[in-house]
C-alpha cells in the first residue's frame, strides 16, 4: 500500500522544487488562506464557486507542507494547477452521487408503491390460468357439498371430508341439516350445479368465488302420505317428479391446501 | 496551518472513495430504476387496475338501475340513463315516460344493496366486459311495508369515452337452461 503513494510523493516534492523558485502569487495571503480554508466548505459561497477561490492560495501554502516533511501528509500540496482540476471532479462526483443516490430512493419508493397497489395484489383474471383452476375447484366442490342421493348418503359425507376445512364443516352442516332430514325421507335425489361464477379476487393461496348455483330436487318415492292427499297432493307430486328448480346465490372462499383448493367459508349473504 | 495542510492531503483517497460512492450509487439509481420501470409497464398490473375500475362502475351501474324513489322519479331515471349506453340505453330512454307513469302510480320507494360482485370476463382493449353482482332490492310500499328479494344479476359493461357503462343487464336464469 504505501509504496505507490510513496511514489508519488516523491514525483510530487520534485516537481514542487521546480515550481519553488517562482510562486505565483505573493505570500502576503498566506495566513489568511490557512484561515478562509476551515471557513470555505461552509461559506455561503456554493458549491460551485467554492473552489475558484482556493486555487490561487494553493501555492501560497505550498512551501508549508515543504517544511513539515511529512510525507503522508503532503501529498494534497501538489503545484497550481493541480488544485482546480482535482477539487472539480470531487465535486461533480458529490453531486452526482447525491443525485443518482436521490433518484434510486424516490425510483425505489414509486416501485414500492406500484406494488403496494391493491389492484396488483388480486390476481383474479391477470392469471387466467389460476383464476380457472380456483373456478373449476369451486364448482366441482359446489356440486358435490349441495347434492344429495337418497341411495348413496355416504357420497354426501366423503365430499364434506373431501372439500370442506374450517368453519365451513359447521357451516355446511348447519346449512343442510333440515334438508338432509327431509330428503331421507322423500327419498330425493338434489343435485345442485354451478350456472354462474366469478372469482371476486385471488390473493396467493386464498381465493373468493362468487357463485349462482341451480338446485333440483327430484323426490323418487311418492312421499309417505296418506293416499287420501287428494288432487293437491298429486300435483305436488307431479311437480317434485319433474323436478323443482331454485336458484341460489352464495360467496365462498377457498384455500389451497396440498396443491388442491378447500372450501373454508361459504358466505350465504345473511340468509 | 496542519488543517491547511491536511485538507489537501486527503484528496486522492477522498477523490477514490467519492468515485466508488457514485459508482455505488449509480448501480442502485440503475437498479431501482429498471425496477419502477418494470413495475409501471406491467401488463398485468394495468390490466388488474381495469378489471377493478370496471368492477366499481359495474356494481355502481348496477345498483342504481336498482333504484328508485317514486317522489324523484325524473332523477332517478336521468341516473339510470348515465349508467348505461349502447342497447340498453336506448330500451331505457324508450320506456322511460311509460315506466316513470308506473312508479308515480305505485309510489313504490326501491332501493338496492350490493352484497358481491366480480368481473367474469375483461376484454381491455376491445373495452367490454361482462359481471356478476349479487343484489339486495327492498321495495317500499307506500304503506311502509318492505320486502327484500335478492336478484342474481348478469351485467355486460362496454367502455365509451374511457367509462364504463351497462350495456346489457339481465338476471341468471333459473332452471331450464342450467341443464342445457
Amino acid at each position: 500500500m504505501p509504496t505507490p503513494r510513496h511514489h508519488l510523493n516523491q514525483q510530487r516534492r520534485r516537481r514542487a522544487r521546480a515550481d519553488a523558485p517562482a510562486p505565483a502569487t505573493p505570500s502576503a495571503p498566506a495566513p489568511a488562506a490557512a484561515g478562509e480554508r476551515d471557513a470555505g466548505p461552509g461559506a455561503p459561497v456554493g458549491v460551485l464557486t467554492g473552489p475558484a477561490p482556493r486555487t490561487r492560495r494553493r501555492p501560497a501554502a505550498k512551501p508549508v507542507p515543504e517544511g513539515a516533511g511529512a510525507p503522508e501528509r503532503e501529498e494534497g500540496g501538489g503545484p497550481a494547477a493541480k488544485g482546480p482540476r482535482r477539487r472539480v471532479p470531487l465535486l461533480v462526483l458529490c453531486v452526482l452521487t447525491l443525485l443518482l443516490g436521490g433518484f434510486a430512493g424516490w425510483a425505489q419508493s414509486r416501485a414500492g408503491a406500484l406494488r403496494d397497489d391493491p389492484a396488483r395484489g388480486n390476481t383474479a383474471l391477470t392469471d387466467p390460468a389460476r383464476t380457472s383452476e380456483v373456478k373449476g375447484r369451486t364448482a366441482e366442490a359446489v356440486a358435490a357439498l349441495f347434492s344429495y342421493d337418497h341411495t348413496d348418503p355416504g357420497a354426501f359425507e366423503q365430499a364434506g371430508k373431501a372439500f370442506l376445512t374450517g368453519r365451513a364443516v359447521e357451516q355446511h352442516r348447519t346449512l343442510f341439516a333440515g334438508v338432509l332430514a327431509q330428503a331421507a325421507r322423500q327419498k330425493s335425489v338434489i343435485t345442485t350445479t354451478v350456472t354462474e361464477s366469478a372469482v371476486e379476487r385471488i390473493d396467493g393461496d386464498r381465493a373468493r368465488v362468487l357463485v349462482y348455483a341451480d338446485q333440483s330436487s327430484v323426490s323418487t318415492a311418492g312421499a309417505p302420505k296418506p293416499a287420501a292427499g287428494g288432487a293437491k297432493a298429486k300435483a305436488q307430486e307431479q311437480a317434485q317428479d319433474q323436478g323443482v328448480y331454485a336458484g341460489a346465490m352464495f360467496a365462498v372462499d377457498v384455500v389451497r391446501r396440498n396443491g388442491t383448493w378447500l372450501v373454508e367459508n361459504i358466505d350465504t349473504f345473511g340468509r | 496551518m496542519t488543517r491547511a495542510v491536511r485538507t489537501p492531503a486527503g484528496s486522492r483517497p477522498v477523490l477514490t472513495v467519492a468515485l466508488v460512492l457514485t459508482l455505488v450509487a449509480g448501480g442502485f439509481a440503475a437498479w431501482t430504476g429498471q425496477g419502477w420501470y418494470a413495475a409501471a409497464h406491467d401488463d398485468s398490473a394495468g390490466y388488474a387496475a381495469e378489471r377493478d375500475r370496471a368492477l366499481a362502475a359495474g356494481e355502481q351501474a348496477v345498483q342504481n338501475l336498482n333504484t328508485l324513489d317514486h317522489r324523484r322519479v325524473d332523477q332517478g331515471l336521468d341516473l339510470w340513463e348515465a349508467s348505461t349506453t349502447g342497447e340498453l340505453h336506448e330500451q331505457l330512454a324508450d320506456g322511460r315516460e311509460e315506466f316513470a307513469g308506473q312508479v308515480r302510480t305505485a309510489k313504490t320507494v326501491t332501493t338496492a344493496r350490493v352484497l358481491a360482485g366480480a368481473i367474469t370476463e375483461l376484454d381491455d382493449r376491445a373495452g367490454r366486459a361482462r359481471l356478476l353482482v349479487a343484489l339486495r332490492v327492498t321495495v317500499t310500499t307506500p304503506d311502509s311495508k318492505s320486502t327484500d328479494k335478492d336478484s342474481r344479476m348478469l351485467g355486460e359493461l362496454t367502455r365509451t369515452d374511457g367509462q364504463w357503462k351497462l350495456s346489457g343487464l339481465g338476471q341468471a336464469p333459473v332452471g331450464g337452461t342450467a341443464t342445457g
